[in-house]
């Protein structure tokens, strides 16, 4: 077992024995469920375009109180002197905290997948847009796992780092809608900077590489920068 | 033997102030060193740059041959440590918590079981081994953390504060443990406590305001002698008399009592200041009804060396 490994053991024990996951969970398939029935009472579409919509703000709303306490908690505690004065680097303790909050993303996709199996068993839906839209989202998730990590990389107060990043993600959900208001070359940036933007194709199915990049770009660069806030004491 | 741990000119800054200020030591293989100082003197500053947790604002630092900075991995691994006020993971029992501190050591396998039965042994954990450290008295939490700093027999101890919260009990046996350990590994240990300090360690440091005044606290030698005396009178009255005797060079105030007041008093060395003393203080009708020497214990040292240190500044 590489120390990576154990400390993903380790990050996944947490998550899973704290009753957050599992708050986040019983909410956001709540939720889902019943905007799923009633969308597809009312319109009478196989299709999750309205689903992955919903999805993408949930996720805004929740990844915050997954990530809060990721490297936050560590500080408060001072578990984190343990753990650095021990042979593990600080790209391994932020890439386990990284994975194991993704896999809690992947598990809500995964519940949620029960939606596209009830439209193939009553329905023909597209599976074209399901699958980009679920692209999408795990990318999404990505991303916003990775600024609510930075954030509690830079605090040790649990709240405050949940506000900073739940700030940041309605910013960049809405900064479009400033963009226009701005001279060139801002209102571009502004615009680019959208996480709604990037994720509109995604839900109505269409890939860009631009899209897929600007996730990934935003995520790299966040672990990057916890790996740096981590290491500069 | 080249020493393990080797300090050159250390300093840290925290933004404008300044933690740990030029110190420099070394520590040979199998040494026991006590760090004393009040707190915020700058000790656990120093043990978290050992460790490499904190980077040294300026100066090198060498852990079992490894530089802090450059080789802060490779000293990590040679390194065991128990910070202060023993931070644990509170989710966790005491026995996963073990294992884990033993699997990013890098142990594997059935080591890590062998690891962790033997540093439960030494600390008497097997009580609270399915606790979780959440519902741990501070006692436990601290030979918790101490056992995760022996599972892998490191090179260097480095123990902050390591019997705070105990009971006198398990502090003997902390005490025991730790003298233990001399000559297989190096110990240091940081402590505001001077009685702690002087029955473990087999070296003495001083720090006062980051600042190292002494590397070895015992071996500092002072050529003057203090007296204690008990004498009746006005306090100005004795200040002036002792002060006009020839080899006297300090008068201090240690105890107030009804009549008389307890002065030590720092001297050149010899029988002839003392008779002057008596004579002087007979002549002067003062009564002096107890004239003695005091051992020049760790406690006496540190506090001359403090206050030194604080006139200095003063000056």
């Amino acid at each position: 077992m590489t120390a990576f490994s154990v400390l993903l053991l380790k990050e996944e024990k947490a998550l899973f024995s704290s009753p957050i996951a599992y708050a986040v969970m019983t909410v956001f398939l709540l939720l889902m469920s019943y905007s799923f029935t009633l969308t597809l009472f009312l319109s009478h579409q196989p299709s999750l375009v309205h689903i992955f919509f919903q999805m993408f703000v949930l996720f805004m709303l929740t990844v915050p109180l997954i990530t809060m306490r990721l490297l936050a908690e560590e500080r408060k505690l001072r578990t984190i002197e343990v753990l650095l004065t021990s042979p593990v680097t600080e790209l391994d303790i932020v890439l386990a905290k990284f994975v194991a909050s993704m896999s809690l993303i992947v598990i809500l996709l995964m519940l949620s997948g029960s939606y596209a199996v009830v439209l193939a068993i009553y329905g023909d839906p597209d599976w074209g847009p399901i699958y980009s839209g679920y692209l999408g989202l795990l990318l999404l998730g990505a991303a916003l796992v990775g600024v609510g990590l930075l954030a509690s990389a830079l605090t040790a107060n649990q709240m405050i780092a949940a506000l900073v990043s739940l700030s940041l993600f309605l910013l960049l959900w809405i900064i479009d809608s400033f963009g226009y208001l701005l001279p060139s070359p801002f209102d571009a940036l502004a615009v680019n900077l959208s996480l709604s933007v990037h994720f509109k194709p995604f839900a109505v199915g269409s890939v860009y590489l631009s899209d897929v990049g600007f996730f990934l770009s935003v995520t790299l660069l966040t672990l990057f920068l916890s790996v740096r806030a981590l290491a500069r004491r | 033997m080249s020493p393990v741990v080797l300090v050159r000119q250390l300093t840290k800054w925290y933004g404008p102030r300044r933690a740990v200020a030029d110190v420099s030591f070394a520590v040979e293989p199998g040494e026991i060193i006590g760090l004393l100082g009040p707190n915020g003197s700058g000790k656990s500053t120093i043990f978290r740059i050992l460790t490499g947790y904190l980077a040294p604002s300026s100066g090198t630092v060498e852990v079992a041959g490894f530089d802090v900075v450059r080789d802060a991995f490779a000293v990590r691994r040679e390194v065991g440590y128990v910070p202060e006020d023993a931070p644990l993971y509170e989710h966790m029992r005491v026995v996963e918590f073990l294992r884990f501190m033993a699997q990013i050591k890098g142990l594997r396998g059935r080591a890590i079981g062998r690891a962790v039965d033997a540093a439960a042994a030494r600390l008497d954990l097997d009580r609270v081994m399915n606790l979780t450290a959440g519902k741990l008295s501070r006692g436990f939490r601290q030979r918790v953390s101490i056992a995760q700093a022996l599972l892998t027999e490191p090179k260097v101890l480095i123990l902050d504060e390591p019997t705070s919260g105990l009971d006198p009990h398990q502090v003997i046996a902390v005490r025991d443990l730790i003298r233990s350990l001399a000559g297989h590994q190096s110990v240091l240990l940081a402590s505001h406590v001077l009685s702690e300090i002087e029955k473990i360690a087999s070296r003495v440091m001083i720090l006062l305001d980051g600042m190292l005044l002494t590397a070895d606290a015992r071996a500092t030698t002072s050529t003057d002698v203090r007296l204690r005396a008990r004498i009746s009178g006005s306090e100005s009255d004795v200040r002036t008399s002792l002060a006009a005797i020839p080899g006297v060079r300090e008068v201090s105030v240690e105890q107030v009592a009804a009549a008389e007041r307890h002065y030590l008093i720092d001297a050149e060395p010899g029988d002839r200041v003392r008779g002057e003393i008596t004579r002087t203080l007979v002549a002067k009708g003062l009564e002096l009804t107890e004239l003695v020497e005091v051992r020049a214990d760790l406690e006496q040292r540190f506090l001359d060396l403090t206050r030194r240190r604080s006139g200095k500044a003063a000056a």
